[in-house]
């Protein structure tokens, strides 16, 4: 049976500076490697592997650089280059390191109760495995980096010192105190005691609830996910920073502490992940290859007839559907079928249905746009909601896709269409009334409809969808924010601790995504083809969150080669607009739904953010948990996982 | 190590279309688009200058002005080193919102002095001709909310827009203790201070 393992923390780029006394014969001598915390067995490791013995010092001046600072904008080509070679190398050993998983990382030096150095193997030679409940303290130091001085209990061994000279210290520490309380000595302020475990934690709550200071209460309070057991590792958080006095707050450098407030803005971000209560502990599913996809030719005019009966129903719908999310339709059909596909018109409806439900809407909407038309001025000047709305609307009006011919030039009568419209929607939902971005969603529908009352009808549709997006509180965004990060931490477990390292797990640069449905980041075109494929409510639930997770995918590589910091990671995302080709991120999209939907042991909260719970079972003889039944496929490469009780750790396996 | 290095957070606030992204793109790439679309969400851009024989790099932060999206706004007030209150000439309203913009940037930018902060104050559409605010209107306003400098601008033809960003430059530098931005490099803490630039270039 293959071992579990379950990944907590991994960071590349540790440096151990060994002396010559500890056998290095060059003063000089750098080694290079990653540092985890694993749960393997029920038990916390730390564990540190070299990337090779000995790493050209001349790397170090880059690599002492503050990943989350904004200042590489200045560096110089040379210094670019040399970073990039250092974590090349990196790079090649995390493949490598990811390979050793797949076999269950059956390493000798990792049996269990193992604590002691490793010094066998030449290539591990500065390679160590560390169980933290032998762990006595950690003592934190600054030399222009901060470097980790890991003592252990039984002090006849020792482990050399971890320099991080590309930061990460302090999520180290964070990670840790899921596991151990850290607190600080009374004798020594830059040294932590490590206490275990599971008592540790529920002292730390204890010590919580007593604990007078209002800020912590006060924060406690009105954060209640904290109170679930889930949360300890916050709550140890604020206990420490509580410790370490308000010295450390001064500190704190502007992107953490937007990052902070962003992150109350949205909250609820890690406790929404748990699988299980207890521990929150990240798994590592191997999802196995991503199928490569191909997309169709976009429905044409004549295959749409072919779907309409005589009486104008449409037959077959669940294919249709099929077909225009594989291939989009050919821009003529849009006219049409967007009003299909936005549940204006129903599906099953005849022609003639149609021509008298368009009639009551035109009467409908004629009533609802002579509210605002009829509006003295007198009575404008009493109503600040609507004097607020009307102004604003004329003002994005004005800045909405002025460069398409639809909208472009003065007077046009686009413009004064856009306008009625988003004004009569006030008057259909005051409540709303308009929000920016509201007129992103309105522009390429009035572009297809071409109509004012249909593209009235057809947005109405659309902002049902759309609607909690623009609320008071922005539920819906928060919603998509953490329903994508709990996409994301399964897809790509090492990119999303990156992000999270860099204060940005709660994906705030994906806001703009979301809130529009991209419609900033496509060309307009392209805009229309991925909202009638995602229209088509295929192939699962909240699709456009695995649009991001492509994007995302395709980006990863230069925001961590580049080590992108907070403020760069939303630049270069805002940046990405325009840029970006429609098909291959629909192809690269759909290869993830596959994947995911492949994948046998998905936790409950992904199933759910899919909608797999609720989709139409695939029949299927294998399981009969409450978990969504997948296809065979699943199976298919002939390594059928066997059955772990629901508690268990989901390790890695083969693909 | 010859040249110090030095980043300044500027962040332009008022509300939606006095013009916040036309100035920052007037003054980063000179360049006016009159199709620009309204902002969502918040943009950044960075731009290097030279004040003193010091290199700055001046962030500037451009914000969506509705009221709507003022809880995933305001985080980003953090850390500002000025803020420019930006209002438009030929919209009354946007003028009378300048006190609302001025407090909620201290109340969420957690300002220790409010009184000594550096604010820069622009009127942005001098262009158009159909003014609803007076020059003089606006200079007392400047003068008896902390006699704030007071520029009127128009990202379109570019009157303006440089020399306000510079004021708010000498503003910021003077307001905090110089030594906060400009300290030599290699005292810097790499870990925690992403404010200065760090000393690997040889």
């Amino acid at each position: 049976m293959a071992e579990l393992l379950k990944v907590i923390f991994e960071r590349e780029g540790i440096f151990l500076h060994p002396s010559p006394d500890e056998g290095s014969p060059d003063q000089d001598l750098l080694v290079s490697g990653s540092l985890r915390i694993i749960e393997k067995d029920a038990e916390i490791l730390v564990e540190y592997r070299p990337l090779e013995d000995s790493v050209d010092p001349s790397n170090m001046l880059c690599a002492g650089q503050d990943s989350s600072s904004v200042v590489e904008w200045g560096q110089s080509a040379g210094e670019k280059s040399q970073s990039r070679q250092l974590l090349e190398t990196q790079q090649s050993y995390e493949t490598e390191w990811d390979m050793v998983n797949a076999v269950s990382f059956k390493k000798k030096n990792y049996t269990n109760g193992e604590r002691s150095l490793n010094h066998s193997h030449e290539r591990s030679r500065w390679a160590f495995s560390v169980n933290i409940s032998d762990l006595k303290s950690i003592t934190v130091k600054e030399e222009g980096w901060t470097f980790l001085i890991l003592q252990l209990k039984d002090s006849s061994s020792s482990i050399p010192a971890l320099h991080f000279h590309q930061g990460g210290s302090r999520e180290f520490l964070d990670s840790l105190r899921r596991f151990a309380l850290l607190t600080e000595c009374p004798e020594d302020e830059t040294r932590l005691l490590v206490s275990t475990p599971s008592k540790a934690l529920s002292q730390s709550f204890e010590n919580l609830l007593d604990d007078n200071n209002f800020g912590l209460v006060h924060k406690f309070k009105r954060d209640p996910y904290v109170t679930t057991l889930g949360s300890f590792s916050k709550v140890t958080n604020y206990i420490y920073d509580a410790l370490r006095g308000t010295e450390e707050q001064q500190q704190q450098r502007p992107p953490e502490e937007v990052a902070d407030l962003l992150g109350e803005v949205i909250p609820g971000l890690e406790i929404n992940q748990q699988e299980e209560p207890g521990f929150e502990v990240i798994t590592r599913i191997d999802l196995g290859t991503r199928p490569q996809v191909s997309r169709a030719e976009p429905v044409s005019a004549d295959e749409w007839s072919k779907h309409q009966d005589p009486e104008g129903r449409i037959e077959n719908e669940a294919a249709l559907r099929q077909r225009i999310f594989k291939g989009g339709l050919c821009h003529a059909m849009r006219r049409e079928a967007w009003k299909f596909l936005l549940g204006y018109y129903p599906w099953t409806s005849t022609l003639e249905e149609r021509k008298s439900l368009q009639k009551a809407k035109t009467d409908e909407y004629f009533r609802m746009k002579l509210q605002w038309k009829s509006i003295s001025e007198e009575q404008e000047r009493r109503n600040s909601r609507l004097r607020d709305y009307k102004s604003l609307i004329e003002k994005d009006v004005n800045r909405t896709d002025r460069t398409n011919r639809f909208y472009e030039g003065l007077n046009n009568p686009g413009l004064t269409l856009l306008h009625d419209i988003l004004m009569t929607y006030c008057m259909y939902d005051f409540d709303l009334g308009y929000v920016q971005g509201m007129s992103d969603l309105l522009s390429p529908i009035l572009f297809v409809m071409e109509n004012e009352v249909d593209a009235f009808w057809c947005f109405v549709s659309f902002m049902d969808q759309m609607h909690q997006n623009f609320e008071e509180q922005m539920q819906g965004m928060k919603t998509q924010l953490i329903q994508l990060s709990t996409l994301l931490r399964l897809l790509d477990l090492a990119f999303w601790n990156y992000l999270e390292s860099q204060e940005s797990g709660y994906l705030y640069f994906c806001f703009r995504w979301l809130l529009i449905r991209f419609k900033r980041e496509l060309i307009f075109s392209d805009v229309l083809r991925l909202w009638e494929v995602m229209w088509t409510e295929l192939p699962c639930q909240n699709f456009h969150l695995l649009v991001c997770c492509a994007i995302l995918d395709s980006e990863k590589q230069k925001i961590m080669e580049e080590n992108y910091g907070f403020n760069e990671i939303l630049k270069h995302i805002n940046e990405l607009s325009m840029k970006l080709n429609i098909e291959e991120i629909l192809q690269k999209a759909e290869g993830i739904y596959l994947q995911i939907r492949s994948c046998k042991d998905l936790p409950h909260s992904i199933s759910s953010i899919l909608g797999f719970d609720t989709q139409h079972r695939v029949s299927s003889q294998v399981d009969s948990g409450s978990r969504p039944v997948q296809q065979q496929d699943a199976c298919s490469n002939g390594h059928c996982r066997d059955n772990r009780p629901q508690n268990s750790c989901r390790g890695v396996f083969t693909s | 190590m010859t040249a110090r290095k030095s980043l300044l957070k500027v962040i332009l606030l008022g509300d939606g279309g006095v013009g916040k992204s036309s100035i920052m793109n007037r003054y980063v790439t000179n360049k006016f688009d009159a199709h620009l679309f309204h902002t969502i969400g918040v943009e950044f851009l960075n731009k290097t200058l030279e004040v003193d024989g010091n290199q700055v790099t001046l962030q500037i932060w451009d914000t969506a002005g509705q009221e709507r999206f003022r809880s995933l706004r305001t985080p980003f007030y953090r850390g500002s080193d000025c803020c420019l209150l930006t209002f438009s000439v030929d919209d009354n309203q946007s003028f009378l919102n300048l006190s609302n913009w001025k407090k909620e940037f201290i109340y969420y930018a957690d300002v220790k002095e409010p009184e000594n902060f550096p604010f820069v104050v622009l009127g942005n559409k001098v262009d158009v001709t159909e003014r609803q605010v007076s020059t003089e209107e606006a200079q007392m306003w400047c003068q008896e909310n902390g006699d704030y400098p007071y520029f009127e601008t128009s990202a379109k033809d570019a009157t303006n827009v440089a020399v306000a960003f510079e004021e708010a430059v000498h503003r910021a530098l003077a307001a905090d203790d110089k030594a906060d931005h400009l300290i030599p490099t290699d005292t810097v803490k790499l870990h925690r201070k992403p404010r200065s630039a760090t000393s690997c270039c040889s």
